[in-house]
Order: C-alpha cells, then sequence, then structure tokens
C-alpha cells in the first residue's frame, strides 16, 4: 500500500489527529464561507418561517379592509 | 536481510506501519462515501446549484 510504513517515521498518535484536523478545519471553513457569502442558505436553514410570517403581514390587511369596508357589517 | 521485524522509532514494525495505515484509509473511504450521499442529499433538497 502505498505511503503504508509513513508511521514508522511519524508518530499515529501526532500524525492521525493532524490529518483528521486538516479535514474538519477545511470543511468548516467551506460551509462556513458558503453561509457567509450566499443568501440561499441563510434562507434554506431559517425554513419557511419567514415566507409564512411574510404572507400573514401580507393578507392581514387586505382582508381588514375588506371587513371594514362590508357594508353589511354596519 | 529483512527489516519487517526492525522497530522504528515511532515505536512500530513495517507491519504495524502499515495496518495502522489500511485503517486510516478505510476510514478515509467511508468518511468519502457518507459525505458524497450527504452532498447528494444537499443537492436534491436545498436550492445548492439550483
Amino acid at each position: 500500500m502505498i505511503y503504508g510504513k509513513m508511521w514508522c517515521v511519524v508518530k499515529p498518535s501526532v500524525g492521525i489527529p493532524i490529518i483528521i484536523g486538516a479535514v474538519a478545519v477545511g470543511s468548516f471553513a467551506v460551509h462556513l464561507s458558503l453561509t457567509l457569502n450566499t443568501t440561499w442558505v441563510k434562507k434554506f436553514l431559517n425554513g419557511s418561517a419567514a415566507q409564512v410570517s411574510a404572507i400573514q403581514s401580507d393578507t392581514v390587511q387586505p382582508v381588514a379592509m375588506l371587513v371594514a369596508n362590508d357594508p353589511a357589517r354596519k | 536481510m529483512s527489516d519487517r521485524d526492525k522497530v522504528w522509532p515511532t515505536g512500530l514494525t513495517e507491519a504495524e506501519s502499515e495496518e495502522i495505515h489500511r485503517h486510516l484509509i478505510q476510514g478515509t473511504q467511508l468518511f468519502g462515501m457518507i459525505a458524497a450521499f450527504a452532498h447528494l442529499l444537499a443537492y436534491i433538497y436545498s436550492p445548492w446549484l439550483h
């Protein structure tokens, strides 16, 4: 196996945490930069709550106007 | 002359070193497969790349 003998000269207790840590830091950095530099990740992670509240605030006022202008209610 | 039983500075023989490396490669392959599956799910269910 290629590089199979590297642990003869690199202590596994040093080398393996470095490898796993590098993968973890790289992965975290990529996902953090995606979150910070795009708009859709934040919207997606917020789910549909923002849309629901927007729909409610858009629909409450027209319905209230309909009720207020209804002659049958006077 | 065989060096297979020689204990290297890390305290391991070549056979032990290759055994550790085999497990490390297997772990990397498993991690890669899980990560690929997670990215597939993210591609299907999120706006990513759409």
